[in-house]
């Protein structure tokens, strides 16, 4: 397939992939807004922003003391992670680079695909926070990240398996599991910053991923930071863990194949083995998780440049018939 | 939905009625069907017809003051019915045309004998800003240089004139195709019974017409439509037909050349392209041949042309038979060529070169229509009888100071057909853009892009100046 078709696929994945997990995080934090202290609020958005690497447009944000301002910075900071056109990372912003790499891919993908994202795309275009946010912001966010699912559901149904859909499945694995690694290394900061680990918050990520009733199952009701990190990183029945995706992304690379050049697609498909096999292998037996996650982290952004290069940026001069 | 108020004007050819108030006999179908519907019913098959459009992402772009809109040409659901002899006369016409344009443009890159013969001034060609020095002495496959062509053709109660033939990088076709899709599955039931001709083998048809024209000894073709990108106003239409074609989609930067052969990077790595069907211009195709700063082609492309070892449709250089001027000289083309008689007619042309001819269009302004021969799309022109007397005034000094820049031609009655506007039937301004392939053989599918004048009184059918489409249907 022609390389920048593939690239765009892979970041169409990855940017919905991105908006799909805002979403369920804003939704989350809607939720906290209604009934929980103001620390955790303050929590939760510290969570969201080091997630995506922004400076809230307030600023600092600092842990208010009372009710009354910090249900006004809320709705900044919604507003500002979901519908703010110059944030590269809100909602919107990442909903539409999705939606315009499948408009210049719109022949890779099937039409149906297509017509889902166009439309929930539009529908997206015609609200802003006012009126999202006196409804019912938890369903608006909802609708969102459902919208996402439907779309994979959609491509999942409906899309040939040419390499076309192993890009997708690769840019959906990766990110996914970058955006896993953050939120467990942002729980942990958060902990340490308080004298008593937070439980809401781990409770938080295990709904995020729909994974409380694995824990509570595997587990107990009583949550403990640990066990949770350790069933997000390791659960093979979870389709979000990091273990999933990690062998997810390495099976996807087999799948596409070696590229133009021998050397550069060996370091591609080594690389993606590694990263798996730091969950399986060294997961279990570690001394430090953060130091762990931030490898993962790492070599995920190391992958992610060494696909760009194997496939779609190569050198001319490894590609050129003999 | 009630004819009673319908406003007709009998001085102007209108596509469903006859001049009494009866509806024509190809027409009685749909003339029936349209009587018979509510107003809201028929509402509710327009509001069908372009949620289709918004929902599906069917757009064009266009480029105003600082920003591209993405916008959705608006279509109107009355279809426009059109009666298979009229279909056949209009196809012999094109076809003929179409031919004698390939001869012409064979002849003034090869032997000029045209031009040695005094048919066709001979710096009117050489001197056109389309004529492309760099196509002497090519001979692309089968003697094809328009393999795509979308004529726009007009109606009026003299019958159907040719306005201009388009023969670089004609778009409209995926509107063709959308319009119909759109309008028989809101019409089902009446477009099954007007046994309407079908146009979505459009798709396989330009395959077809392409892999004819691949190079020589090249059995399975490999083919790519090169599009400008997605900031292109017809980007849509070039996904669109990717896909029909089963054609990679691609930019300039997606190809190379290498050996005098042309790659395509793919994630495997470099794959040979053996027919392009381009949708860029010619002065963007090659930095190294034409704009040495364009972006959007591909350097060495018209070195790897040459060798034969790539096929252009339409080849480079075809400008130089649809500039305004050359234009009128094409029923003199079919004589010369064929030894025929022109089909279908030109509308008369006043070229601003010839003083006779200069001096009636300035003395009869608010008769005409004036257009600058290098622009399309409806942009530059003076709408004579429309126009205020200062434009008048304005517009002439700048024909006089270019008199071979302009070209005028009365203003037409162009044909009107209903359309639902504001919840009633009006008649609008139409004209129709059918579309001739032409590999080894002419290939028409019996439709065509039908553009309409929407704002009352108008005359300009182009989208981006406020006009629509309309579903074009050939009926037996």
């Amino acid at each position: 397939m022609l390389a920048r078709s593939a690239q765009g696929l892979y970041w169409m994945s990855r940017y919905l992939e991105r908006a799909e997990h805002l979403a369920r995080l804003l939704r989350l934090q809607t939720e906290t807004l209604v009934d929980r202290p103001l620390p955790e609020i303050h929590v939760g958005w510290t969570r969201i922003y080091d997630l995506i690497g922004r400076r809230p447009p307030t600023g600092e944000l600092v842990a208010l003391e009372s009710d009354d301002f910090a249900l006004a910075d809320a709705y900044t900071l919604a507003d500002d992670l979901t519908f703010e056109r110059s944030n590269p990372s809100s909602v919107r912003s990442c909903f539409a680079l999705g939606r315009e790499n499948a408009r210049q891919m719109r022949q890779c993908i099937s039409a149906e695909m297509w017509t889902s994202l166009n439309v929930s795309y539009l529908r997206l275009q015609q609200r802003e926070i006012h009126d999202v946010w006196g409804g019912s912001p938890e369903g608006f966010f909802a609708e969102t990240a459902a919208a996402v699912d439907t779309f994979q559901g959609i491509a999942a149904a409906t899309m040939y398996r040419d390499e076309g859909w192993h890009f997708m499945q690769l840019g959906h694995l990766v990110e996914r599991a970058q955006i896993l690694a953050s939120l467990l290394l942002s729980q942990i900061a958060a902990d340490r910053s308080v004298e008593e680990a937070s439980e809401e918050g781990w409770t938080s990520l295990l709904r995020l991923y729909h994974a409380f009733e694995a824990y509570t199952d595997r587990y107990s009701v009583e949550v403990d930071p640990e066990q949770v990190a350790d069933l997000l990183a390791t659960n093979q029945l979870l389709p979000a863990s990091l273990v999933q995706s990690l062998d997810g992304v390495s099976a996807e690379i087999a799948a596409i194949g070696p590229g133009p050049h021998p050397l550069s697609s060996e370091e591609t498909q080594g690389e993606a083995d590694d990263l798996a096999s730091l969950l399986h292998e060294s997961w279990p037996v570690r001394d430090d998780t953060e130091a762990l996650l931030r490898e993962v982290n790492d070599r995920c952004r190391a992958l992610h440049d060494l696909v760009t290069a194997c496939y779609f940026n190569y050198p001319v001069a490894h590609a050129l018939p003999r | 939905m009630d004819f009673d108020s319908y406003d007709l004007d009998r001085s102007i050819y209108d596509e469903m009625l006859l001049p009494d108030g009866t509806h024509r006999e190809h027409c009685r179908e749909v003339y029936e069907a349209l009587r018979d519907l509510s107003p809201e019913e028929l509402a509710v098959i327009q509001e069908r017809v372009t949620r289709t459009f918004s929902t599906e992402g069917i757009t064009f772009t266009v480029y105003g003051d600082d920003e591209a809109d993405e916008r959705i040409i608006p279509v109107d659901c009355v279809p426009r019915v059109v009666s298979s002899s009229d279909w056949e006369h209009l196809e012999t016409g094109l076809a003929q045309r179409l031919q004698a344009i390939n001869l012409f443009l064979a002849d003034v890159y090869g032997e000029a004998r045209i031009l040695e013969d005094g048919v066709i001034p001979v710096d009117l060609v050489r001197g056109c800003p389309q004529y492309r020095l760099e196509m002497r002495g090519i001979s692309p496959p089968h003697g094809t240089w328009v393999a795509v062509c979308g004529t726009d053709i007009v109606r009026t109660n003299d019958g159907f004139f040719v306005l201009e033939d388009n023969l670089r990088v004609p778009s409209g076709v995926s509107y063709m195709i959308a319009n119909r899709k759109a309008v028989k599955t809101s019409l089902r039931r009446l477009y099954r019974s007007a046994r309407v001709r079908g146009v979505e083998h459009y798709g396989s048809m330009l395959r077809a017409t392409l892999a004819e024209l691949a190079p020589e000894g090249c059995s399975d073709p490999r083919i790519a439509l090169l599009t400008p990108g997605v900031y292109n106003s017809a980007f849509y239409e070039h996904m669109f037909l990717a896909r029909e074609l089963g054609a990679d989609l691609v930019e300039g930067r997606d190809l190379l050349v290498d050996g005098g052969f042309v790659y395509a990077r793919t994630t495997t790595g470099l794959r040979r392209i053996d027919v392009i069907y381009r949708r860029v211009d010619d002065d963007f195709l090659d930095p190294l041949v034409f704009r040495p700063d364009s972006l959007l082609g591909v350097p060495g492309l018209m070195e790897a042309y040459r060798l034969g070892n790539v096929t252009l449709a339409n080849a480079p250089g075809t400008g130089v038979a649809d500039d305004k001027s050359v234009y009128a000289y094409v029923p003199e083309m079919v004589r010369y060529y064929l030894g025929e008689e022109p089909v279908l007619q030109n509308v008369e042309t006043y070229l601003g070169r010839r003083p006779e001819e200069l001096e009636y269009t300035l003395d009869n302004l608010e008769r005409l229509v004036v257009k600058r021969v290098g622009e399309s799309g409806g942009y530059g022109m003076l709408v004579g009888p429309h126009a205020s007397p200062e434009e008048r005034s304005e517009y002439a000094e700048q024909v006089l100071a270019d008199p071979a820049g302009f070209i005028s031609q009365p203003v037409l009655d162009l044909s009107r057909s209903p359309c639902l506007i504001d919840g009633r039937l009006e008649p609008r301004h139409v004209d129709l853009r059918p579309f001739v392939l032409h590999g080894q053989k002419t290939r028409i599918v019996p439709g065509a892009f039908c553009r309409v004048a929407l704002r009352r009184g108008s005359l300009v059918v182009n989208s981006s100046q406020g006009g629509g489409g309309k579903d074009l249907w050939v009926v037996d």
